[in-house]
């Protein structure tokens, strides 16, 4: 295990009861300090699971997560300080404004006063919803939305943020937006881990990629680096193919 | 904390007062059920007490007691009585169709000779009174004193057993009445033939004793109970108990959403939102029984009822009771959301548990009319002791130590209710 990792994870295993086979199996992986991780696989491979336990939602059967020096099973009070988390779902009060959902969650995050009004207000206008925050959430779009649930999981400025297929069912501008985002946030410091489907925004925006299936990672670099091992492909879906096969997942 | 506390509350009164659906559960509902029930009861009891009740009568005793009864029938402000039929006579088996018919709902036969059977039932009872060696000291024979007084009572099949009973004791009131009246009279005749002393008919003799109703309260307390002084407590506490669906389905739509698995990953969140949600329902709880009370105020004498009386009651007490059942309600709200999987599964099992319990303790159908299982049955639902707590301070002047066991019952209900939810999440928790 590479000490100098800002997340070091080791033989993590998920096993779901009443299941046979773990949905993580040994997982062992290392993050540094300042990276965009993806964390690629077909449906079932163990992504959303592995994610899960990194952001304290649920246990793992056995292994280690050490994140900013911090045991994950022993320090993770300190450890929801500095992390953030956008999940896949519109984790969002659908009757509330937009407004209302972010102060809310900045609170949650010991955020308060014209600090988190301000943080509020920039982090709308990047992202292109001024003069929506007085609209309730059930009145967006499908990407306002994605984009209001990102701002919720940033506005404390976490040191790592873990993102679950953030761009998922939106249109092409908002997509462009949100990958805009994460590279502004990697350049001012935050570790990123993402799992994503589209191969090709994890091809451009991350720095390193593991292919995960089965709960296993498959394989595990920089993009450029891995599209150049595997003979005959030239993108980062041929590889993902080539590993993983075409069969159909459920 | 507090910050993450304050943040919960404003957060889940904003939700609230966003859901028209539950705001009308919670407020519009009871006032209804209220208005409705208390309007119902009223005046099923005014009915019962004002409408007059048509009796077919076939008198054959053209004597003192078949006269007599039908006088006391005519004279009863219950009782109008029919003894034709479209201006003729009837005989036993027409009155037995009109009642089998529906047109009637009691039919009476006084039978032939009914007086004189009475008469002479009476003469035997004296002449027992009087030494064997004596002799006979009234003209009697054998089969005279056989002889019984008889009525007839035809009933619609459809007539409720409480209307027979009311009806046989009006009949054993007149009846009791004309015996006395015929007693006198066989006494009369007896003094004058015995004595030679005529005994002047006297209505002196009749309803000597007096019976004085009053409800048991003290002096200074004086509270009549009525449809008001009961029904708005009993709504009350079902009303408040019908924020579960309301609080049992936020809580499962945070879970469904992501929001719950999302306040997961932020520190210390869980415990600040749990508290802070069941902080704003406690408080609409109070509300909610605050609303009650002021419609049994105000609202009720608009619609020709009486006021609701709050003038005698304790106040530390009501305000005990309301706050101890507001935070059961509460309680049992976060127990169903916790353990029901969806929205439906809680506003179901939620509205019909809350029915079920609010039957069982007394709301619908008070509990000294159930029977004795029922009744032990009846003592395991919050509902009954909140309901009893509140029966306590409006009709019983109940004070703070009164209605203490009640409010910690209701206080130990609603611990119970978090750690159930406490060691369910657990449990859940386990699988994943």
């Amino acid at each position: 295990m590479d000490k100098e990792a800002f997340i070091r994870i080791k033989g993590l295993t998920k096993r779901y009861k009443n299941t046979v086979e773990p949905a993580v199996d040994g997982l062992d992986l290392n993050i540094n300090k300042g990276e965009i991780f993806g964390l690629l696989g077909p449906n079932g491979a163990g992504k959303t699971t592995t994610l899960s336990i990194l952001c304290n939602q649920i246990p793992a059967t056995s292994g280690k997560v050490v994140i900013s020096g911090l045991l994950l099973k022993t320090h993770n009070r300190e450890l929801k300080k500095i992390i953030g988390v956008v999940p896949q779902e519109i984790a969002l009060f659908e009757k509330l404004t937009a407004y209302e959902n972010l102060r809310f969650f900045g609170n949650m995050y010991g955020l308060r006063g014209s600090e988190l009004k301000s943080r509020i207000l920039d982090c709308m206008r990047y992202f292109g919803l001024e003069g929506k925050a007085d609209k309730k959430i059930e009145t967006f779009s499908g990407g306002m939305k994605r984009r209001v649930n990102l701002i919720a999981g940033i506005l404390h400025k976490p040191e790592v943020l873990f993102l679950d297929e953030p761009t998922v069912g939106i249109d092409v501008q908002s997509k462009t937006v949100i990958v805009d985002f994460l590279k502004q946030l990697n350049k001012e410091g935050a570790t990123i881990l993402y799992t994503s489907h589209h191969m090709d925004e994890a091809e451009h925006l991350c720095t390193h990629i593991a292919i995960i299936d089965k709960g296993k990672i498959i394989t595990n670099g920089k993009p450029a680096e891995l599209i150049k091992s595997e003979e005959n492909c030239d993108t980062l879906e041929d590889i993902f193919l080539k590993l993983t096969g075409r069969k159909l997942r459920d | 904390m507090w910050l993450k506390f304050r943040a919960s509350s404003v957060k889940e009164f904003l939700l609230l007062l966003r859901d028209r659906a539950g705001l009308a559960m919670l407020f519009v509902m009871p006032m209804a059920l209220i208005l409705i029930m208390t309007l119902l009861q009223d005046s099923t009891f005014k009915v019962l007490e004002e409408k007059r009740m048509t009796v077919l009568v076939l008198n054959h005793d053209a004597d003192t007691f078949g006269i007599n009864i039908v006088d006391g029938l005519k004279q009863s402000p219950v009782f109008d009585v029919v003894e034709q039929l479209e201006g003729k006579p009837f005989d036993e088996e027409q009155l037995k169709q009109q009642v089998m018919d529906g047109n009637f709902s009691i039919g009476i036969v006084i039978r032939e000779n009914a007086s004189r059977a009475l008469r002479n039932k009476i003469k035997l009872g004296i002449q027992e009174q009087f030494p064997v060696e004596e002799g006979p000291i009234f003209d009697m024979d054998s089969t005279d004193a056989a002889d019984t007084a008889k009525v007839r009572l035809y009933f619609d099949p459809i007539t409720k057993s409480v209307f027979r009973q009311n009806i046989i004791s009006a009949l054993r009131r007149f009846s009791a009445a004309v015996e006395a009246k015929m007693l006198f009279s066989v006494y009369a005749e007896l003094f004058y033939d015995l004595l030679d002393i005529q005994l002047k008919p006297t209505g002196k003799l009749q309803n000597l004793v007096v019976f004085e109703q009053e409800y048991a309260s003290t002096a200074e307390n004086r509270i009549v109970p009525n449809a008001v002084q009961h029904n708005v407590p009993a709504w009350t506490v079902f009303a408040m108990f019908f924020m579960v669906i309301p609080l049992a389905g936020n809580l499962i739509k945070e879970r469904q959403s992501g929001v719950a698995m999302r306040l997961k990953t932020m520190p210390g969140s869980a415990q600040a939102v749990i508290f802070g949600k069941g902080t704003v329902y406690f408080v609409v709880g109070i509300l909610q029984a605050v609303f009650m009370l002021m419609i049994g105020f105000y609202v009720l004498p608009l619609f020709g009822m009486y006021s609701l009386r709050l003038d005698n009651i304790t106040l530390p007490a009501l305000i005990l009771i309301i706050m101890a059942t507001s935070l059961a309600a509460t309680g049992y709200g976060i127990v169903i959301g916790t353990i029901a999987t969806s929205q439906e599964q809680s506003s179901i099992f939620g509205s019909i548990s809350v029915v079920i319990l609010a039957a069982l303790g007394g709301v619908w159908v008070p509990t000294f009319m159930m029977p004795e299982f029922m009744l032990t049955v009846s003592k395991l639902s919050p509902l009954n002791w909140g309901l009893n707590g509140f029966y306590d301070i409006f009709l019983r002047n109940a004070r703070v130590p009164e209605v203490m066991p009640y409010a910690l019952s209701l206080l130990v209900f609603f611990v119970l209710c978090l750690l159930v939810s406490r060691f369910y999440i657990r449990f859940k928790e386990s699988f994943l």
